[in-house]
């Protein structure tokens, strides 16, 4: 490889090594995570195998035979070598031999049934109370102990006699585990949530609306602007401009204060009797209408500038042909301005659809996807199950799954705008003569 | 229509571009407005076809007043330098546009697009869009669009500026058949004094915001009011010597030699700076009134040649002669001036 080669290898590594790191990778992460059911519950180290009351829900859940559950649940008495150990240290080496000798490897299903063979041994302990005693010597139980293997686990159901088929064993140890596995259940399960569908609408009225709304403004700004005297229209331009300038926090704070039921909208109409309420979150409607707004208030800056620029280019010769042919205003803007800006609004259409779809932090600060999910969209129902779930338990791997549908949608989405705009024009070389 | 301009008066901010000036251009005629860059015709053409306001003065079409009349309702239809053609739409979409505008039935916008478009043979190109063109198609589109509703007016800014040499050429007759066609009255903008001379009926010379002179294109060649005048039309221009009044003559500078006066020439008195326009057609070889100087400059044109001869006193006189005169760089001559023809100006540059 020639030196200037490596020149410009070197050049490019910066830009390589953010692609890597702010998009490559989170988008493996993002893959990886979704085909795992990871959430606080499972953590995202490894878990441990215990039999306990709501393990024991789960299994029967997913379908194990009721006997089988109940057997797991149930404590159970096994003469065994440990037991007999035990006994010998309590209650004497003859009484141990003779359990050893006579009930070796026998299983009680009840404390009251291994009472009252101890019974019919002669070196038995007097009392009743130690009778009792020795019994629980040999109550054996899996319930509520932590094995770190299912192998273990295994073992020491087997060891209290419980026989398990193998396909009753692979459902045990895959039910009560306790920490992270891989799976494809997230997608399923995705499609199966009727709220998720819901989201989905929402994100689609969501990006549709602000598109609308920003683009709308945009172009009525440009057009407006255009026509007005140099010093007023940079003046309007520099105040339409503050929204995308101001912090997202400080944008939206005042949105709320507008909004509050002691903020500026309910002071104002509680001189004409309407009652105080809350805005932006009275209602469902209420909710998008300020969504579209702040959204589509941010965006318009971007299309004025767009729009404003590409307006300008046109020949000013094109905007006096049309004037001494007779087009009045309106069908100024509607025949000779709106074709040619044909390309900037694809373009900010294009543009802003990709980063509508992944961007939430105005909806997340003014509304957070209230009231009661009206306003939640995608990529906000990804952050919620994923990292701020109001009931606890974040879901990462669902939460990872939601987000790589969007970027699923968005890779496509690019593929087909890039078709669209002819990315291979578009970098071909400029022809200066028309 | 007849367009009466009286006492326009036009400026941007601070600088006044044209002050008072008045100008009548008749039924049917075609009218130059011609002069250098900066003269204030093509801010004129504007004024007339309503793109810019007067702050001063009266605009008449015929008996009307449209002074205070918008651009869209003047009924002008204008050619710009760079044709203004619409990108985005077809050559018939483009011709089409003045009546879409007017809503005007789809039959009858065919009939009158095939019509034009008849008229200045682009019959055949409808379909295509004006990148697909060449030069002179796209002046004929404009053409075409400026026309199509039958305006009362039609001004050409620089129509033929943008063209090659030889379209040019085409162009020019072109533009004149179509105006003699529809008898419309016609301004033309331009710089260049061949194209005002051989298209309009009359030539508005301009400088400086003000009309210097008014008249046919063979009167103004002929009698020209000011050395500015002469030296703006012709080519080659016209050559220019410098010398005060002696004795009833004309002393050259810096020389002895003294010409004769043409006759009618009302001379100022000894001593005054006077200066002499020659033509280079009435500089030849055969002429009588002798004078002497080097071939400085030898262009062969084919069909004839030019040559430039410096007089003794440094100064330059032109002449055009028929072909194989065969004269060389840095021969001596002695050729003649035809006396009658000789252009008398003043110090301040007009015509004694």
């Amino acid at each position: 490889m020639r030196r200037a080669h490596l020149l410009g290898l070197g050049f490019l590594s910066p830009a390589l090594a953010i692609i890597l790191m702010l998009f490559l990778i989170p988008v493996l992460l993002t893959v990886m995570f979704s085909f795992t059911n990871m959430s606080t519950a499972t953590g995202i180290s490894g878990g441990a195998y215990e039999i306990n009351a709501a393990s024991l829900r789960k299994l029967s859940d997913a379908g194990a035979q009721e006997s089988f559950v109940e057997t797991l649940g149930k404590e159970a008495f096994v003469v065994d070598d440990a037991g007999i150990t035990a006994a010998a240290a309590a209650y004497g080496e003859q009484f141990a031999n003779e359990v050893g000798s006579q009930m070796l490897g026998e299983r009680f299903d009840s404390r009251r049934d291994l009472e009252r063979a101890f019974r019919k041994l002669k070196s038995r302990p007097r009392s009743t109370r130690d009778i009792k005693k020795a019994a629980d010597l040999f109550k054996r139980s899996v319930l509520n102990v932590r094995f770190e293997t299912a192998g273990g686990l295994l073992d020491a159901v087997t060891g209290n006699g419980i026989e398990m088929t193998p396909d009753q064993q692979e459902l045990l140890t895959k039910t009560i585990y306790t920490g992270w596995t891989w799976t494809s259940d997230n997608f399923a399960l995705m499609a199966q949530i009727p709220y998720v569908w819901r989201v989905a609408g929402n994100t689609l009225m969501y990006v549709v609306l602000t598109l609308a709304a920003s683009v709308g403004l945009g172009l009525f700004l440009a057009i407006t602007t255009f026509y007005l005297p140099s010093g007023t229209a940079t003046t309007f331009r520099a105040i339409w401009f503050f929204p995308r300038i101001l912090p997202n926090v400080i944008f939206v704070l005042m949105w709320k204060w507008l909004a509050w039921d002691t903020g500026f909208l309910s002071s104002l109409l509680g001189n004409f009797g309407v009652p105080p309420r809350n805005w932006m979150l009275d209602t469902g409607a209420n909710a998008w209408v300020f969504i579209v707004l702040i959204n589509g208030i941010v965006g318009a800056s971007l299309g004025m500038i767009l729009f404003g620029s590409a307006i300008k280019s046109i020949p000013q010769s094109m905007l006096h042909a049309s004037e001494v042919d007779g087009a009045s205003r309106w069908q100024q803007i509607r025949y000779i301005i709106l074709p040619q800006l044909r390309w900037p609004i694809m373009f900010i259409c294009a543009y802003s659809t990709l980063s509508l779809l992944t961007s939430f932090e105005y909806i997340l600060l003014s509304t957070d996807g209230g009231p009661g999910g009206a306003t939640e969209v995608w990529s906000l129902m990804a952050f919620h199950t994923a990292l701020d779930n109001y009931a606890g338990n974040l879901q990462y791997g669902l939460g990872a799954a939601m987000a790589l549908m969007l970027v699923i949608v968005g890779i496509l989405a690019s593929l087909v705008y890039l078709r669209i705009f002819n990315f291979n024009d578009l970098v071909a070389k400029p022809r200066i003569e028309q | 229509m007849r367009i009466s301009i009286e006492n326009f008066t036009k400026s941007f901010g601070d600088t006044t571009v044209i002050e008072d000036m008045s100008l009548e251009i008749g039924d049917g005629e075609m009218l130059a407005l011609l002069g250098p860059s900066g003269c204030g015709k093509s801010t004129t053409l504007f004024a007339i076809c309503g793109i810019h306001r007067m702050n001063a003065g009266r605009l008449l079409f015929g008996d009307a007043d449209v002074t205070e009349v918008s651009s869209q309702k003047r009924n002008v239809g204008v050619v710009f330098q760079n044709y203004a053609l619409y990108p985005h739409m077809n050559v018939y979409e483009n011709i089409a546009f003045p009546l879409k505008v007017r809503k005007e039935s789809r039959a009858e916008v065919d009939r009158k697009v095939q019509e034009i478009a008849d008229l200045v043979h682009i019959g055949e190109l409808l379909q295509r869009r004006p990148v697909q063109l060449s030069g002179g198609q796209q002046q004929r589109v404009a053409l075409a669009r400026a026309l199509i509703r039958k305006p009362d007016i039609l001004l050409l800014d620089e129509p033929l500026a943008n063209l090659d040499a030889k379209l040019r050429l085409e162009m020019r007759s072109e533009i004149r058949r179509i105006q003699l066609a529809t008898g419309i009255t016609a301004v033309l903008v331009t710089h260049d004094q061949v194209e005002a001379m051989s298209m309009c009926d009359r030539i508005a010379i301009m400088d400086k915001g003000r009309i210097v002179q008014l008249s046919t294109p063979k009167d103004m060649y002929e009698n020209p009011s000011s050395a500015f005048v002469a030296g703006f039309l012709g080519n080659p221009p016209i050559a220019f010597l410098e010398g005060t009044v002696a004795d009833g003559g004309f002393r050259l500078a810096n020389s002895r030699v003294t010409l004769p006066v043409p006759s009618g020439i009302e001379l100022p008195g000894d001593g005054a700076p006077i200066r002499f326009g020659v033509r280079p057609e009435f500089f030849q070889p055969g002429n009588p009134l002798k004078v002497s100087g080097k071939v400085s400059f030898v262009e062969i044109q084919g069909r004839e040649e030019l040559y430039d001869v410096t007089l003794e006193n440094g100064a330059v006189l032109r002449s055009i002669q028929a072909q194989s005169a065969g004269f060389r760089l840095g021969e001596d001559v002695s050729w003649g001036i035809a006396q009658d023809k000789v252009l008398a100006f003043g110090p301040d540059g007009n015509r004694l």
